[in-house]
């Protein structure tokens, strides 16, 4: 504490902010470099990810273009739904490269290298690595934009509002799943279940699935959150509701958080030896 | 005559151990089945939606396009992952230990890598019966009953054949990695290419034009072929597939030949 001014109690949650703030620019900074380090790979899986996007777009225009509208969406809704879905993927995987990880990192006693870090554990394990091929995630979203809705800076604002909900809640809804390894040792079959249930729901029209399904589409698998409520929101364009997105994804990150801090009661160590470059 | 007997069965016990490896785990299926049914749950939901305000589209009733996408599906799942292992075995320098090998490298790969995805195939095949009984009811019915009992021969062999073809043009793909060391870029085209054109939806629904260059290509005959033939059945048409895919089989075959026998020269092993 020599030399460091200390924060009132009342300046203290949002000192930790910053410097929480500070400490993920830092990792995003480091990955990003990695990334870049293999080029050639990083454009291979940046525009194989988004031909993959595309694929899916060629289905839905000659689909549409037969039947009008699938489920009440029209092509645009479903490709908007798309930007979002894939925008919010992908940011969650560039910024916590280590969300659909953390199962194996806890299973093979990983989390020491953490746990004697000055940093929150959960945080620093979940940001401590970068997918690169959620790049081409990230950026499909915005071409997906630029096609539909053009250069309007409010509907781009309002789409970066709606994307950065829609990544914490799909990192912490992973994150959850993955942290059930400490409960019940292996638990990829249930994450990737997961995994695949939230994406492969969110990526279809709300309106193919019946309401006996749909509460669970804003609860266990929130869907909802990332895809439909989005969309609603931006089609009306009503900033009002962007804040309640932030709310309910604040509580999704507070609920994976609070499960993973259970869970790390009940780790024991495996005493590997491990070293972070 | 009796070298080619025994050449022959190198390649049968090749398969049939690959076969059995499969089977030792079959814990290892649980993934794909569950994605497998979740696609189809999802694609019947999409179906139904599509199919709100109208009974018929493009010559196919709801049923039939749900029936369609379940069998078109099962080579994706079953025979659609050959260029992973085959690509990481050029890369790593394990093809050097086969090619020395008193066999030939196209068809040991192809017994050991279709040997063990026919189990998988058969195993997805057998669920998207369950999947689609529960969700439709029966597939669409046959013009006789005759037709309805030669059906399952021909969509049998529709399937061996799209997986046949699968390999060759996967193995095709893999084998440029004697030239280009991330050929990953290749695969993915090929991969979208047969998930547009055939795979989720029937080449009869896309554009004329689009549909008229399509049936001059690969794609439709990976699995357009097995899955027409399960939701639209009639002698002619079935023939008529089957031929066309024992050509795109041979072509591919020749195109695997050319590719092997030119990028083979080019491998340069060192150690041991």
């Amino acid at each position: 504490m020599i030399g460091r001014k200390r924060l009132s109690p009342t300046m203290r949650p949002l000192g930790r902010i910053r410097a929480y703030a500070r400490f993920l620019a830092a990792a995003f900074a480091v990955n990003v470099k990695s990334t870049l380090e293999y080029r050639v790979n990083f454009l291979l899986q940046f525009f194989g990810m988004m031909l993959n996007n595309a694929a899916f777009a060629a289905f839905w225009v000659v689909l549409i273009a037969r039947t009008g509208n699938v489920g009440g969406y029209g092509f645009s809704d479903v490709m908007l739904v798309w930007a979002f879905v894939s925008t919010s993927f992908g940011l969650a995987h560039i910024v916590f490269g280590n969300v659909r990880q953390l199962g194996r990192i806890i299973m093979e006693g990983g989390l020491d290298v953490y746990l004697l870090q000055p940093k929150d554990v959960w945080i620093n394990a979940l940001a401590s690595k970068t997918i690169v091929s959620a790049w081409g995630d990230f950026a499909y979203g915005f071409i997906v934009l630029a096609m539909t809705t053009g250069a309007d800076p409010e509907r781009w604002a309002l789409f970066v509002a709606l994307v950065i909900p829609g990544a914490l809640i799909f990192a912490a809804t992973f994150a959850a799943a993955e942290s059930l390894a400490f409960f019940i040792g292996n638990s990829s079959a249930i994450s990737s279940a997961l995994t695949e249930f939230m994406l492969s729901f969110s990526l279809y029209p709300e309106g193919i699935y019946g309401s006996g399904m749909r509460w669970m589409l804003y609860t266990i698998v929130p869907s909802g959150f990332v895809a439909f409520m989005p969309l609603r929101i931006f089609k009306a364009l009503d900033w009002r509701l962007a804040p309640v997105l932030f709310l309910i994804a604040v509580a999704y990150v507070w609920l994976s958080y609070a499960l993973f801090n259970m869970g790390l009661r009940r780790y024991e160590s495996g005493n590997r030896m491990d070293a972070r470059v | 005559m009796r070298s080619l007997r025994r050449g022959s069965r190198v390649y049968a016990v090749a398969a049939s151990t690959a076969m059995r490896e499969k089977l030792a785990y079959p814990g290892n299926f649980a993934g794909s089945m569950f994605t497998y049914a979740l696609f189809v749950f999802i694609f019947s939901r999409v179906w139904a939606g599509a199919y709100s305000g109208t009974t018929e589209i493009a010559g196919y009733t709801m049923r039939m396009s749900v029936w369609y996408f379940i069998v078109a599906e099962v080579p994706s799942f079953g025979f659609g992952r050959f260029f992973w292992t085959l690509s990481r075995d050029m890369k790593s320098g394990q093809v050097a230990y086969l090619l020395v090998r008193p066999y030939d490298f196209i068809r040991y790969n192809f017994a050991e890598k279709f040997g063990g995805s026919l189990v998988e195939a058969c195993v997805i095949l057998a669920e998207g019966l369950a999947v689609g009984l529960m969700l439709v009811g029966p597939p669409p019915a046959t013009a006789s009953a005759m037709a309805a009992m030669t059906r399952p021969l021909f969509l049998a062999a529709s399937l061996l054949m799209a997986g046949t073809l699968n390999y060759l043009l996967q193995m095709t793909i893999a084998m440029t990695a004697f030239w280009f060391e991330e050929n990953e870029a290749f695969f993915w085209i090929f991969q979208k290419f047969s998930l547009v054109v055939g795979t989720l939806m029937p080449i009869e629904f896309l554009p004329r034009a689009a549909a008229r260059i399509a049936v001059w290509t690969p794609f439709p005959y990976l699995s357009y072929a097995p899955a027409r033939i399960a939701v639209a059945f009639s002698f002619s048409d079935a023939l008529s597939l089957l031929a066309r895919q024992a050509l795109w089989i041979a072509v591919a075959l020749w195109l695997a030949r050319i590719v092997f026998a030119s990028g083979s020269r080019r491998l340069s092993v060192n150690g041991g």
